[in-house]
């Protein structure tokens, strides 16, 4: 893997066994983002982008099972195998190193929770040991350098796992502890363009409006200050006046924090607003990835350039891809694309293209550009 | 019209149905347990059916059992299984096989008209609830409350006692009753012109007869089919219940308001729209509670408050032996008055849950399909 | 150009009940006095965000809801209408003004009237998946209306079926089968065939590609566009999408809190905007070229609650050119140029 790529997938392969027979949902994806990057990944409903990056964190949900291509992720410069880690080591990463935020995010919040609860226990999880010292130091500030609440937090930061410890953590109110959590809270709330934030964090999901509430998730996610943020269309469902608000937001919050973002949409409006790297998928596949401008000024893939066309234009008649997505139960051999294909020729049918460098970082997989090496 | 092309159609036209039923059948035979459920249930039937041939009837009414003179005279303790009496006798000296048999038929009997008459009651009244909604839905609700709250077991012995055997009914007041309820239904609720006219002729013919010449007729109610009475009107609230829960779900969905905007009646929406789309969590709780049902029944008539003694019946076959429970020694030594009637109540149980969660994991996945 | 519809002063308001004897507490204010024309042939596209009241409008003129305040005039002669508008004017009470509105203004009708008016109205929903019945067969979704109308039944109907379906690309092999065989382009075709079968003037799409696909949108949008010319139909196309709406309607309307602020032909709504929040919603659409990123501050705040809208211009707590008068009163839409229509006392002044 190379020195500034920050995740790379390698020929993804991603089966799901069903009733109906075995879809062959991912067949062969690579992906590449570097640190500080955001890189789009656009493609039509069933093309495989949501299963991609649950991948990336081993959340491909049964009977769906990853059974080949590989998945490296740069950790503070060791590269680590994420395909293959146990449990409890994916868990770390989960949420502290890549966070994800979801289409609909009310129903990734938990009803019965308020917003301060749910990020309140992300920021326990990953980060515990941070307050715990915070909450040292604000009560010996305040003058309680021996009260029994500082003991029990000074001994949660020595012997966390000890059952002692854990008796003793129930004893206590933790008060100062939950205080420096909420204020953490209000300040994340407040970093996502929230209006008063200090009774936002006091609601229930069902209170927040739709925008209101990917802001929330959207805090929640970078609250353990990951390098890396996923997004699956987040802001499909929202309006389009909130829609411009998130892009906003995200945009300011990439030069914050720095993280990169793989923003996963259908909509080629948000790639060409937000986007610095753009990868299109079709059936299973990435057909091509390049610069955004690059991209949009001279697509390679046969795909791509109908996918552009196909943006409805005043005046113009509209422009569609003939035929239809294959299903991916049986999918076509060869290129994926190719019955729908306009430039087909007699080999993509047979032979799969493979993804090579056609310009410098412009990758293709379409056998008009040799897809056969 | 030849026949041949009518044919076709017919064919074609129920093509995709029976492909949907097929994709059922192959899912339930993937389940050991649902293939255990339909055999058991298949098996009664049988039984059922060969009744006659399996267990010659002993007189005109072969629900009634006969006594053995032979071993009555001899003894009045129960014989164990002979070779005359496969399953023994009873301390009447009436034979358990003979009993069980017969009461095969005495079981689908009770289960289903239970089932069916509380399914009847429970939909139309679920459905008109969750249909029109607002006051309607409370008076209905508030009339199953009052249902729910009354005792099966002191209902079923207060109908035995209180009903004599044979009711007179005067039939021209019952359908002047009922054609009165639907001309104000079909009244108000406007659907198209038919039925309205032919009802209010029928209103006003009965109404004729019941003034000058009521027609009565009497009706012949067996102690068991007073239980069964009573068990219907304790049993259809929980089906009004679940339809209308299912009828709130479904009342919201767009197809509904398509077929409003297409000028479909109300009660046409309901038959064709509505009712298709509820039915399948109902038909799994019908098939779960035909076992309970007859268990119900064998447990009343255990206790006394079933059919006469001397009728073929699961309940009152156990029921014999009721004098037989304080003394261990003789639990034991006369077990097969009672461990054999119970079996067949237990595997008839049986046959029917494990054929109703069959159909719960067949249906659920159907319905989720959609 | 003649107009098929007019709607004057709209009102539907939904009613919030609660305490103990569940009293009519609140209302939420759908859809809040809109005045519109529709004209024959036309396609009238009509935008705005999530709980602004389009898809109520566009029930309510269908009449599959029942309004509460308000005229709606469906292929009424122009004299007529005038003549009730005079009335009201200067006799509400008058006997005439009663039983013209009976006869014409179908918010009064009921029953019969209203069944023989559904075959000329029909409407596509969003989501073909919910809005075909499950447990049908295609023949008799699309022959529903048919039967009920009483127009036809049996082989007659069979057969104005299949023609329908021709029509809409599927065919006669289609007949038999379930909707969930389909695919969400094909069952969206399904409902445009049912609401073309018994051949009405009018047709509402309630975001009829927003549920599909991006690839068979298009295929979707010229099939519109192909029975418009073939069957002289007129249109009501609500989207939130504007991209779409820009590229089919002849008219636009744009909708904020249940009233209508702005309302032009499409090219000049979409070139020159006048309404604060026409301006700040079409800015805010993601323009499909990295080359014309706007560094442009988005519309602030979020849309208020529909039951209790801000008093005066529902719009003011977040319009950048808010005036004193705009939180007392609310304006009147007035002609600010040729077939452009506006509501907003900055604009008036001007």
């Amino acid at each position: 893997m190379e020195e500034d790529t920050l995740l790379e997938i390698k020929n993804l392969v991603v089966r799901f066994y069903t009733y109906a027979g075995i879809v062959e949902a991912l067949d062969g994806v690579n992906l590449k983002i570097k640190p500080g990057e955001i890189l789009g990944l656009v493609g039509e409903t069933g093309c495989g982008k949501s299963v991609t990056s649950f991948s990336v964190l081993q959340l491909v949900p049964p009977p769906g099972a990853i059974e080949g291509g590989e998945i490296h992720f740069n950790k503070d410069g060791k590269i680590i195998d994420v395909r293959n880690l146990p449990k409890d080591a994916i868990r770390q990463i989960r949420g502290k190193d890549i966070a994800m935020v979801f289409q609909e995010p009310r129903a990734y919040l938990n009803p019965v929770y308020t917003v301060e609860t749910q990020i309140g226990e992300a920021l326990l999880t990953h980060r515990k040991s941070e307050f715990l010292k915070r909450a040292i130091e604000a009560l010996e500030k305040a003058g309680k350098k021996s009260s029994f609440e500082k003991k029990v937090y000074e001994r949660m930061l020595k012997k966390p796992k000890s059952i002692v410890t854990k008796i003793l953590a129930k004893f206590s109110r933790q008060k100062t502890l939950k205080e420096e959590i909420r204020k953490e809270v209000v300040n994340l709330l407040r970093s996502v363009e929230i209006a008063d934030p200090e009774r936002v964090a006091k609601m229930y999901p069902f209170e927040l409006s739709g925008g209101m509430a990917q802001r929330a998730v959207i805090a929640m996610a970078l609250s353990c200050q990951p390098v890396m943020l996923i997004a699956d269309e987040p802001t499909t469902n929202l309006d389009v006046t909130v829609q411009a608000q998130i892009l906003n937001l995200i945009r300011e919050l990439r030069k914050t924090f720095k993280s990169s973002i793989l923003y996963i949409t259908h909509d080629l409006g948000v790639i060409a607003e937000l986007c610095d790297r753009v990868a299109v998928m079709y059936a299973g596949n990435v057909v091509e990835t390049a610069d955004v401008y690059e991209l949009f000024e001279s697509p390679l893939h046969p795909y791509t350039k109908a996918l552009l066309e196909s943006i409805p234009r005043p005046g113009q008649e509209f422009k569609s891809i003939p035929g239809t997505v294959p299903s991916l139960i049986n999918p076509p051999k060869g290129c994926r694309f190719h019955d729908r294909c306009q430039f087909e020729m007699e080999i993509c049918g047979k032979v799969k293209p493979k993804f090579i460098e056609v310009k410098k970082d412009h990758f293709v997989a379409c056998h008009l550009y040799g897809g056969q090496k | 019209m030849d026949l041949s092309t009518k044919w076709e159609e017919i064919k074609v036209a129920w093509e995709p149905r029976i492909k949907e039923w097929k994709f059922m059948l192959k899912r339930m035979r993937e389940s050991p347990l649902a293939i255990l459920g339909l055999a058991i249930i298949i098996g009664f039937v049988i039984i059922a059916c060969m009744a006659p041939i399996l267990a010659p009837p002993t007189g005109p009414d072969p629900f009634i059992l006969k006594v053995d003179t032979e071993f009555s005279v001899l003894t009045p303790q129960p014989t164990p299984p002979t070779v005359k009496h496969i399953f023994g006798t009873t301390g009447e000296q009436y034979d358990i096989y003979y009993a069980c048999i017969w009461g095969t038929i005495n079981a689908f009997r009770v289960g289903l008209l239970v089932v069916v008459i509380a399914l009847i009651i429970g939909l139309v009244l679920g459905v008109i609830a969750a249909y029109y909604g607002g006051i309607i839905d409370e008076i209905l609700m508030r009339f199953t409350d009052i249902i729910i709250a009354l005792p099966g077991l002191v209902l079923s012995m207060a109908l035995v006692i209180a009903f004599p055997t044979i009711i007179p009914l005067d039939i021209t007041l019952i359908i002047l009753v009922i054609s009165a309820i639907l001309s104000i239904i079909f009244a108000a609720f406007k659907p198209e012109r038919k039925f309205l006219l032919p009802t209010q002729i029928v209103l006003f013919a009965s109404l004729l007869l019941y003034i000058y010449n009521p027609i009565f007729i009497g009706l012949n109610l067996s102690r068991l089919d007073k239980v069964l009475i009573s068990l219907a009107i304790v049993g259809w609230p929980g089906y009004a219940r679940l339809i209308r829960g299912e009828v709130l779900r479904v009342k919201n969905e767009d197809y509904i308001e398509a077929a409003k905007a297409s000028g479909c009646s109300d009660l046409k929406i309901i038959m064709k729209h509505i009712l298709p789309n509820t039915i399948y969590p109902l038909l799994i709780v019908v098939t779960l509670d035909i076992g309970s049902i007859v268990l119900t029944a064998a447990a009343l008539g255990f206790l006394g408050i079933g059919a006469e003694p001397n009728f073929a019946d699961w309940g009152n076959i156990i029921s014999r032996s009721r004098e037989w429970i304080s003394s261990p020694d003789l639990l034991v030594q006369h077990y097969h008055t009672f461990l054999i009637p119970g079996i067949f109540i237990a595997l008839f149980v049986l046959g029917w849950n494990l054929l109703g969660d069959a159909l719960r994991d067949v249906l659920d996945p159907m319905i989720r399909r959609r | 150009m003649s107009s098929l519809i007019i709607v004057r002063n709209l009102k539907k308001h939904y009613p919030i009940f609660g305490g103990i004897f569940k009293r009519r507490v609140a209302s939420v204010k759908a859809v809040d006095g809109v005045s519109l024309e529709i004209y024959k042939g036309e396609t009238f596209g009509l935008v705005g965000e999530s709980g602004c009241g389009k898809t109520t409008l566009g029930k309510t003129i269908l009449r599959l809801l029942k309004p509460d305040a308000g005229n709606i005039f469906f292929d009424v002669p122009e004299d007529i209408i005038n003549e009730i508008v005079e009335l009201e004017k200067t006799n509400p009470k008058s006997r005439r003004l009663k039983r013209l509105r009976e006869q014409y203004d179908i918010a009064t009708f009921s029953g019969e009237r209203l069944l023989r008016l559904r075959r000329r109205m029909q409407i596509v929903y969003q989501d073909p998946t919910t809005s075909l019945d499950p447990r049908m067969l295609v023949k008799d979704i699309v022959a529903e209306p048919l039967v009920a109308q009483g127009i036809a039944k049996g082989e007659e109907a069979k057969k104005m079926v299949v023609e329908v379906l021709k029509k809409v690309g599927l065919g006669e092999q289609h007949l038999y089968r379930f909707p969930h065989e389909f695919s969400g382009g094909q069952r969206q075709r399904i409902a445009i065939a049912r609401a073309l079968v018994c051949k009405p003037e009018f047709v509402v799409l309630d975001e009829p590609t927003s549920s599909v696909d991006v690839s068979v949108r298009a295929q979707l949008l010229n099939l519109f566009k192909d029975l418009q010319k073939e069957f002289n139909l007129t249109y009501m196309f609500i989207s939130h999408d504007l991209s779409i709406v820009e590229c089919i309607s002849d008219r636009v309307a744009i909708m904020y809190l249940g009233k209508v602020n702005e309302l032009a032909p499409t090219q000049k709504i979409f070139k020159n905007p006048m309404h604060p929040y026409s301006q700040a919603l079409i800015s805010s659409v993601p323009i499909p070229d990295p080359k014309r990123r706007k560094e442009r501050a988005p519309l602030a705040g979020e849309v208020p609650s529909p039951v209790n809208p801000p008093a005066g211009c529902r719009f003011h707590p977040r319009c950048p050119l808010v005036m004193d008068v705009c939180r007392k009163k609310e304006p009147q839409m007035f002609e600010v140029e040729k077939d452009h229509y506006v509501a907003c006392f900055a604009l008036a002044k001007r």
